[in-house]
C-alpha cells in the first residue's frame, strides 16, 4: 500500500470513527446518540456486575449451601402433598417464571409469578416489597397454604430424616439440624435456598454488547446493534424516561410505583401493593432486624430501619427488572398485560384517572384534580414507535443462558 | 450528582422563602471538610454526605452543623427530607436526625453550632431532588433547601 493510499485509508477511518457519519459497514448504522443519551445508556451496564455475598446469610457464597439449596429448589417433597417444588412455578425453561397469569400452587394466588434470575441483586423481594432478604422471601411460599402449604415441622422432619439432605444440611451449616427448633431448621433452609438463589444471573445479551463498544468508543462494533433496537433505546433514555424507574445495569431502581394497572382481586378485594408489603415487612420475625440476621452490624437493615409507611404506598408494586423480560410474559403484578406491545402501550397511553389524585386549588382558586406522581404521562407513540421499544426491550434478553436449563444429574453420595 | 443552575435555585427560594448560597459563613461548620452550606435570613447550616457522592438508589447520611445569626434563636433541631418537584414525590424513606453536639448558637453567629447527624436518605431516581434543611427552634421552623441533579 502506498503512502497516499494509506493516508486516505487513515482519513476514511477517522470520519467514520466521529459523528456525523454513523455508517459502519454492512449497511449498519448508529445512530447520533447525544452526550446525554450515551451517559444514560452507559448506566445500564457493565453487566454482570460485581457482587458480594449477602451479610444477613452466613451461607451465602458457601458450596456446600448452594447444592443443598439446588437440591431442595427441585424436590417435590417441600410441599404438603408431595407434588409441588419451587421449580413449579420458577420454571427455569420458563426464565425462572411459569408463563401463568397468576400463579398457582395448591391454588391460584392474586399475583403473578416473578423470575427469579437476578434476585439476588434485589432490596426489597416479592411484588409488595414484603421481605427484605432472600431467605426470608424463600420461606414465603413455602408457608403460604395456596402454594405449598407446609409447616416448620415437616420441613424440620424432611431434614432430620432424609440421610441425603441431612448430611447436605451438615456440611452446609456445620452442625446437623438442630432437633428442637423447628423455626432455626426453616429458616436454614431458607438460607440455603437463597444461596442457590444467588447464583441464578442472566447471561449478557445484544444490548450489554452494544452499551460496551460505546463505552469503549467502538463505533463499528455499536452499529451492528440493531437500528429500530437504537430507536426504541432513544425512546427508553429519552421522551419515554423509562430508565428513571428501570434505572441501572439491573433496569430496576429496585423500587415501588403505582403505574395504573386494575388492582381489584377476583373476589372483589383490592390488592394494596406495597402498602400491605410495609406492613407485612415490619409484623415479620424474618427481617433484617429480626434474630435470624447473621449480619451483627444491622447495617443491611438499614432501608427496612427507615422504610415509611404512607398513602402514598397504595397500590403500589415492585418494579421488575428488564433483563430477560421477553421470556417472562404476561406482564405486570396480575399479569395483566400479554405481550411486550401491550406493555409499551400501556404506558404510551396511560389513563392517568387509575392513577391516584390529588384535589387542590390552583393560584385562581380553581378546583383541580391531579395525579399524584408526574412521572407518568401519555406519550401517544406511533405503531413503528411501539415497535422499535419493543425491539429494544428483545434486545434485553440473554443471547444464551447464563444458568443451565437442565440440572445435572445428581449424586446421592453424602450420608 | 450536580448542583443547578441559578433558575433552580431560584425555584427553591421561593418555595422554601430561604435564600439558598453556595458561600458558607465561613465559621459555621469550617471543622466539617467537604462541607457545603446554606445561609438564610435566620441560620447558616452545613452539611457533608456520607459517602461523599450521592448516588442512585444507595443509602447516604448527612452530618449537619446549624448555626443561628441575626439574633435568631438557638437552633433545636433539624428535620431533613428530599422531594423532586418535577415529579411530585419525595424519598420512600424516613431521615432519622440525631444531636450529636451541644448547641451554642445563642451568640450572632455560633462558631460551633447546633451538631446533628441525619441517616437514612436515599434518593431512588435520577434527576433533579431538593434537598430540606427545616430549622427548628424555639416552636418555629426556617427551611433551608439546596437543589442537586442527580444522574
Amino acid at each position: 500500500m502506498t503512502r497516499r493510499a494509506l493516508l486516505l485509508f487513515a482519513l476514511a477511518a477517522l470520519a467514520c470513527w466521529f459523528p456525523p457519519c454513523a455508517a459502519a459497514g454492512n449497511g449498519a448504522q448508529l445512530l447520533d446518540f447525544t452526550r446525554d443519551e450515551v451517559r444514560r445508556i452507559l448506566q445500564h451496564g457493565p453487566w454482570p456486575f460485581a457482587w458480594s455475598r449477602d451479610p444477613s446469610n452466613r451461607v451465602s457464597g458457601n458450596p456446600a449451601a448452594i447444592e443443598l439449596g439446588e437440591r431442595l429448589f427441585f424436590d417435590t417433597r417441600l410441599s404438603s402433598a408431595g407434588a409441588l417444588s419451587c421449580a413449579a412455578c420458577h420454571v427455569p425453561e420458563k426464565g425462572f417464571a411459569d408463563g401463568r397469569k397468576l400463579g398457582a400452587g395448591l391454588e391460584e394466588v392474586d399475583r403473578n409469578t416473578p423470575s427469579v434470575l437476578n434476585v439476588r441483586y434485589n432490596r426489597w423481594f416479592g411484588w409488595d416489597g414484603g421481605n427484605d432478604n432472600l431467605w426470608a422471601q424463600s420461606l414465603r411460599p413455602l408457608l403460604d397454604g395456596r402454594e405449598l402449604a407446609l409447616t416448620d415441622r415437616r420441613v424440620a422432619d424432611l431434614m432430620h430424616n432424609d440421610l441425603e439432605l441431612n448430611c447436605r444440611y451438615r456440611r452446609a451449616f456445620g452442625a446437623p439440624p438442630a432437633p428442637a427448633d423447628d423455626e432455626a431448621v426453616l429458616v436454614n433452609v431458607g438460607k440455603a435456598l437463597a444461596a442457590y438463589q444467588e447464583t441464578l444471573v442472566t447471561g449478557r445479551t445484544p444490548f450489554d454488547d452494544f452499551r460496551d463498544a460505546l463505552a469503549r468508543g467502538d463505533r463499528r462494533a455499536a452499529a451492528r446493534y440493531p437500528a429500530d433496537a437504537q430507536r426504541g433505546l432513544r425512546i427508553f433514555v429519552g421522551k419515554g424516561s423509562c430508565h428513571v424507574c428501570h434505572f441501572g445495569p439491573n433496569f430496576t431502581n429496585g423500587e415501588f410505583h403505582e403505574i395504573g394497572i386494575p388492582v381489584l382481586r377476583k373476589l372483589g378485594s383490592v390488592d394494596w401493593g406495597r402498602y400491605q408489603g410495609i406492613k407485612m415487612l415490619q409484623a415479620s420475625r424474618f427481617n433484617l432486624e429480626g434474630q435470624y440476621s447473621d449480619d451483627a452490624t444491622r447495617s443491611t437493615a438499614v432501608y427496612s430501619r427507615h422504610v415509611t409507611l404512607g398513602p402514598q404506598n397504595y397500590e403500589q408494586f415492585r418494579i421488575p427488572s428488564l433483563r430477560n423480560v421477553a421470556l417472562t410474559a404476561p406482564y405486570m403484578h396480575n399479569g395483566h398485560l400479554a405481550t411486550l406491545g401491550d406493555v409499551v402501550r400501556h404506558y404510551s397511553e396511560i389513563d392517568l384517572t387509575l392513577m391516584h389524585q390529588v384535589h387542590l386549588y390552583d393560584s385562581d382558586g380553581v378546583p383541580q384534580t391531579l395525579p399524584v406522581d408526574k412521572i407518568l404521562k401519555p406519550l401517544h407513540l406511533s405503531e413503528r414507535e411501539i415497535d422499535d421499544v419493543v425491539a429494544f426491550l428483545n434486545s434485553l434478553t440473554e443471547k444464551r443462558t447464563g444458568v443451565p436449563l437442565k440440572r445435572a444429574a445428581r449424586k446421592s453420595d453424602c450420608r | 450528582m450536580r448542583e443547578e443552575g441559578g433558575v433552580f435555585k431560584v425555584i427553591a427560594a421561593l418555595v422554601a422563602g430561604a435564600s439558598s448560597l453556595a458561600v458558607a459563613a465561613p465559621t459555621c461548620g469550617s471543622d466539617l471538610r467537604g462541607a457545603q452550606a446554606l445561609e438564610s435570613a435566620g441560620y447558616v447550616v452545613a452539611y457533608r454526605t456520607q459517602p461523599p457522592k450521592i448516588e442512585v438508589g444507595k443509602h447516604f447520611s448527612l452530618d449537619i452543623v446549624a448555626c443561628a445569626k441575626g439574633g435568631a434563636p438557638a437552633p433545636d433541631n433539624v428535620a431533613v427530607d428530599a422531594f423532586m418537584p418535577e415529579h411530585g414525590h419525595g424519598m420512600n424513606y424516613k431521615a432519622v436526625v440525631k444531636s450529636s453536639g451541644t448547641a451554642k448558637a445563642a451568640k450572632p453567629l455560633a462558631k460551633s453550632g447546633a451538631r446533628f447527624r441525619a441517616d437514612g436518605l436515599m434518593l431512588h431516581m435520577p434527576g433533579r431532588w431538593d434537598l430540606y434543611f427545616d430549622v427548628q427552634s424555639a416552636g418555629t421552623t426556617e427551611r433551608l433547601t439546596r437543589s442537586i441533579v442527580l444522574e
